[in-house]
This record gives C-alpha cells, sequence and structure tokens, in this order.
C-alpha cells in the first residue's frame, strides 16, 4: 500500500531533523552556548520556553487519559492510549530541551551525586523522572493483550496526581523566584497547569484527527466533539487566570509591575501577548463555544492548532518579559557576556547592555525544530508499534469488539 | 565564623570604575565579562544624572554579588555549586556547576555571569592572582569577595584600590569593625532591601 511509502519517507524527514539537530548540538557543545541569542540579562530562552510547553503538552495529554479511569469516563478510554503516549513523548522532550539548555551537559550526573533539595529545580528532576516511570508503566500496562484493569485503575490513580504535580513543579521554578516580579506569582501554578490541560488536550485532538486521517485507528467523531467541547472549557480557565493575573500586576500601580506591563502590552514582548490572546483564546473560544461548530473536523482541527501556537507565545512572554528588565537601573547596565572581536579593538559599544534583549539564532531553531522532530517520529513510531498493530491483532482474532465499540 | 561584608560610600564614589580593572586583573575576568560594575543610578547615559536643572542629581552605585544572607542562588542552585561558606561568602563550585543558569535567573542584582564562550583575553594570557581558578565554557561565575586574598587576611581588591576610599571591608558579626560601625553610625543600606535577601554590602547615601 501507498501508506507505507508516506510513513517511511515522514519517518525519514523526521529522523533527518533530529539528525540535523545532533549536529547543531555538537557544534554548541564545542563553541558554548554563545551560540545562541542567551545572554547574561536574558539567561534563558527558547529552550527553556519550550521545556515548560512540553511538561505542558504532556501533562495535559496524561491528565485526559488517566481521568478516563479515575473519573470513569468510559468515552474517554479508547483515546486513553493515545494520550499516554504522547504524554510519554513529550516528557522526553521536555527532559531533552533541559539537556541542550544547560552549559555542561557532561556534569549533569551531579545531579544524582549531590541532590540539593533546597532547590524547585532539583524537585523538577525527580517529578519528571518519576513521572516518566509511571508513564511507561501506564504504557505497559495498556499495550497488553489483555488489559488488567484493575493495575490500570491504581497506576491512573498515581499518575493524575503526577501529572498535575510535575507541572505544578515546573511553574514553581518561576514562580518561587522572587527577583523576577512578573513570575513571583502564587497563581503561577495553577496558570501552569490550566494551560497544560488546554495545550495537551488540543494536541491530543490534533493526533486524533491525523490518526483518522492516515491510519486505521479511527476516533469517533461523538469524542472529538466533546474533546473539543473540554478543550473550549479549559480555554475559558486559562483566560481567568491570565486575566487574573495580569489584573493583579496592574491595579497596585507598582512602578516596577507597571514597566513588566508594558512591555507586554506594547513593548518587546506584545506580539506573544497579543498572538496568546488573539490566537490561544479569544479565536478559539470563540468557535468552539458553538455546539454545532464543534462537531465540525476542520474547525476544531483548526482550533486546537491555534491553541497550541498561543499557549507557546504564552511560555514565552511568561518566561521573558520578566528578564528583559533589570531591577537596579542605571548606565551601563551589565556586561551582555560575549567578547565581539571584529569591533572597534578600543571601543567594545556592545559589551554593556541596560536593557535585555533576546533572539533565537538559528543553531537554537535548528536544535528545537529536530527535537521536535524526533517527537514526532517517536510519537509515530510508538503509535504504529501499539495502536495500529494491536489493532490487527485484535481485529484477526476477532475481538474488534473492544476498540470497535466506540465507533 | 565569620560575615564577611562591605560598606560602600556612594558619598565618596566618584565613578572612576577603578574596582572595575581591578577585580577583573586580579580574578582573571576574560572579556565581556564583569564581576563588578559601576552604574550611573536611573540614568540611561554613562555618567548621567538624574532630575530637572539645576536639581539634578548623580550617584554612582558600585554593584557586584551582594553576598546575600539568603542568598536565593544558594537556595535555586539544584546540585549544591553555590553556597555560603564558612567566612559567610557566597561561593560557587567552579567543578560542580552544571551551567543551568538557575541561579542568574534567581539573583535580583544580575551579579552572575554565565561562560558563554572560550574566554578571550586582552592581553592574550591569563593575568591576575594566580590563586584564582581558572573557569571553564558553561559555568557560572562571580564576584568571590577576593576569596583567594581574604583567605590570607588581605582585603579585597576592589577595596584596596579604591582611590576615594569609599569602600571598607570587615566582619559584620564583629560589632567592633570599622564596618559594623559605619552602618550603625551612618544609617547604612542594602540593595533591594525589599526583597528580603539581607545582602552583606551595604551602602551609605
Amino acid at each position: 500500500m501507498s501508506n507505507q511509502g508516506s510513513y517511511k519517507l515522514w519517518l525519514g524527514a523526521t529522523a533527518l531533523l533530529a539528525l540535523l539537530a545532533l549536529g547543531a548540538w555538537i557544534y554548541q557543545l564545542t563553541n558554548g552556548l554563545g551560540v545562541t541569542g542567551m545572554n547574561n540579562v536574558v539567561s534563558w530562552g527558547l529552550y527553556i520556553t519550550l521545556f515548560m510547553f512540553f511538561v505542558g503538552l504532556s501533562a495535559g495529554g496524561l491528565i485526559v487519559s488517566s481521568s478516563a479511569t479515575i473519573f470513569n469516563i468510559p468515552a474517554f478510554k479508547a483515546i486513553a492510549k493515545p494520550g499516554v503516549i504522547l504524554s510519554t513523548v513529550s516528557i522526553i522532550l521536555a527532559a531533552l530541551f533541559i539537556v541542550v539548555d544547560v552549559g555542561s551537559p557532561a556534569r549533569l550526573y551531579n545531579l544524582l551525586l549531590h541532590p540539593q533539595l533546597n532547590s524547585p529545580l532539583m524537585w523538577d528532576v525527580i517529578v519528571i523522572l518519576i513521572y516518566l516511570v509511571i508513564n511507561i508503566i501506564y504504557l505497559y500496562l495498556m499495550t497488553r493483550p489483555v488489559p488488567d484493569e484493575k493495575k490500570l485503575k491504581i497506576v491512573s490513580r498515581f499518575a493524575f496526581p503526577t501529572a498535575i504535580l510535575v507541572h505544578s513543579v515546573t511553574a514553581w521554578i518561576f514562580g518561587l523566584i522572587i527577583a523576577r516580579e512578573g513570575w513571583h506569582s502564587a497563581l503561577m501554578a495553577p496558570i501552569f497547569v490550566a494551560s497544560a490541560l488546554t495545550s495537551g488536550l488540543a494536541l491530543l485532538i490534533i493526533s486524533l484527527l491525523l490518526l483518522n486521517r492516515y491510519t486505521q485507528f479511527k476516533t469517533d467523531q461523538k469524542l472529538i466533539t466533546s474533546c473539543a467541547g473540554l478543550l473550549a472549557t479549559c480555554i475559558a480557565i486559562d483566560a481567568f487566570f491570565v486575566f487574573s493575573e495580569v489584573l493583579t500586576l496592574f491595579y497596585p500601580g507598582r512602578e516596577s509591575t507597571l514597566h513588566i506591563l508594558s512591555i507586554m502590552f506594547s513593548g518587546s514582548t506584545a506580539f506573544l501577548f497579543w498572538l496568546e490572546i488573539i490566537l490561544g483564546i479569544v479565536l478559539p473560544f470563540t468557535i468552539l463555544v458553538f455546539y454545532r461548530n464543534r462537531e465540525k473536523t476542520g474547525l476544531v482541527a483548526v482550533s486546537a492548532i491555534l491553541v497550541i501556537i498561543g499557549v507557546f507565545c504564552k511560555r514565552a512572554w511568561l518566561l521573558l518579559t520578566s528578564f528583559l528588565q533589570l531591577n537596579i537601573s542605571g548606565s551601563p547596565g551589565v556586561m551582555f557576556g560575549r567578547h565581539l572581536p571584529y569591533v572597534d579593538s578600543a571601543v567594545f559599544p556592545n559589551s554593556w547592555v541596560a536593557q535585555g534583549s533576546y533572539l533565537p539564532t538559528i543553531v537554537e531553531i535548528v536544535i528545537a525544530v529536530g527535537l521536535v522532530s524526533f517527537g514526532m517520529f517517536l510519537f509515530t513510531v510508538f503509535a504504529r508499534k501499539m495502536l495500529l498493530k494491536q489493532l490487527i491483532t485484535s481485529k484477526v482474532a476477532g475481538q474488534d469488539q473492544s476498540l470497535a465499540s466506540e465507533h | 565564623m565569620a560575615r564577611l561584608g562591605m560598606v560602600i560610600d556612594l558619598k565618596r564614589c566618584i565613578g572612576c570604575n577603578t574596582c572595575v580593572i581591578a577585580c577583573k586583573m586580579q580574578n582573571n575576568v576574560p572579556m565581556g565579562m564583569s564581576w563588578t560594575r559601576v552604574i550611573s543610578e536611573g540614568s540611561e547615559e554613562l555618567d548621567g544624572a538624574v532630575g530637572e536643572y539645576p536639581f539634578l542629581n548623580k550617584t554612582y552605585i558600585p554593584i557586584a554579588c551582594q553576598h546575600c544572607e539568603n542568598a536565593p542562588c544558594v537556595k535555586a542552585c539544584p546540585v549544591g555549586a553555590t553556597s555560603k561558606d564558612d567566612k559567610g561568602r557566597v561561593v560557587v563550585d567552579y567543578d560542580r556547576c552544571i551551567g543551568c543558569r538557575y541561579c542568574m535567573a534567581a539573583c535580583p542584582y544580575n551579579a552572575r555571569m554565565f561562560n558563554w564562550q572560550k574566554a578571550t583575553r586582552v592581553p592574550d594570557f591569563n593575568y591576575g592572582d594566580q590563586a584564582v581558578p581558572l573557569r571553564k565554557v558553561g559555568i557560572v561565575e562571580k564576584c568571590t569577595m577576593c576569596k583567594e586574598r581574604t583567605d590570607l587576611g588581605l582585603e579585597p581588591l576592589c577595596v584596596e584600590v579604591c582611590p576615594a576610599k569609599a569602600r571598607t571591608f570587615g566582619d559584620l558579626d564583629d560589632p567592633n569593625s570599622e564596618v559594623s560601625r559605619l552602618i550603625r553610625e551612618q544609617n547604612a543600606e542594602q540593595l533591594l532591601k525589599e526583597k528580603g535577601t539581607r545582602p552583606q554590602i551595604y551602602y551609605i547615601r
């Protein structure tokens, strides 16, 4: 079948992009993180944005699939498996984005040798490892020829809170930091969980639609419609949190927070903020709030894609805005961190910066695109192994009831 | 046990940047990086003043690591590479740092520098104190309050070279020390006091 050809082409293309990223990473390792756009003022960039983004996608996927068993929503059981595959792949990607962000990855073993339990980053390492293990166990149990419902129930009871926790801890990496005005908020964890649900659900919908289109794994239109309804609810919760946060920053009228808001509303991260509000919240919500639109595959797909773009933008403005402004203002500011040898040797005009700036470089983009492609590669392989193979075997065995009963 | 600290008299600071250069020399700090800096407070230009003519005001503030008692960077470091040492200094273990830069995000004073690239030095050799360890690419570094000098009982180089004698170094735990006296008598203040980091660097305005 021609499917086989396009399947191989797809795998080849994603693998190629992943290899390019590997090359770019080796280049980054040999030359230092100076090849990225990060600097002493904006010391985190695209990698950490994508780290947060993928932790969110992962948590969202698992929350939906484990709630099938926890809250006993039988309809969701049909999509539990693709949900857990997505979640596993996403958390692997999140971990990889930390590896490429770290300046001395060869020393990562220090995380095991000298864990410092005061650090939210350490908490995250622990929670992500536990979470990955739970994902793998969950996946293993689900893909048994005859899944043990009892065991699945037990694991899902651990999976659900861990999924909430993994994203809360990621939020606390930022929320507990007093140095950055825009991060230091108790609402950070709820905001992160809300956008995790939103983006995770959106990604799940997109994956289901793609599986529907290109494979034999079919999901009922009704189920997609109810997922879309859930998505609309999540978008509303997300919007509510963002509004509360912005209002709390705005109302007291303190100079430092007003400055952050002005960067967000009309400054250098404004395009990210408004893209999130319009693409991530207003448009998809207006589409999905109407039941009739939720029945149209095309509109649901468009909304899901918009939501994912929106949540990505949200991660980016959340991270970057608070870096841009120095807490103690004054010229010349801070040393940028790079020596620029080809500038006039007597004067180094770009060595000092009084305000942060950041733009990802080609190296960062190649690594980011490559890692995301690697994720798509993994998802494709896993989906084929775990969704389709079993589908075929179960059909051969004449047990297509279990999977087809949802149709 | 001691709690080493510093008092900087802003009325004395003339913004000459001698401390900046001395620090760079002593600690072998490469191009594009500086552990200490002198900013013109609130101004957008170097040596700029703030206010409306003729009521102008110009304050230079030398800023480096504040060696906070409640140091956010120490809490943030996932591997304990940043810690408070027995003399109350915040120090970085260059052999343990994994380069995650969480401490940089956690520092309210932007006092930390990352080795983004292979160090370039002008002149092209390792200068400064031989006892100061070299730092490799991919780790964080910052002011150590001249650990290598203060361990020998010397003052940090920025204190020693200041031509205006704006900087005073000493033990904050000793009520009879010059720093303790200045803080007491001159109402010395800490930077970004509201963040609750309890810096061990004090400023007299």
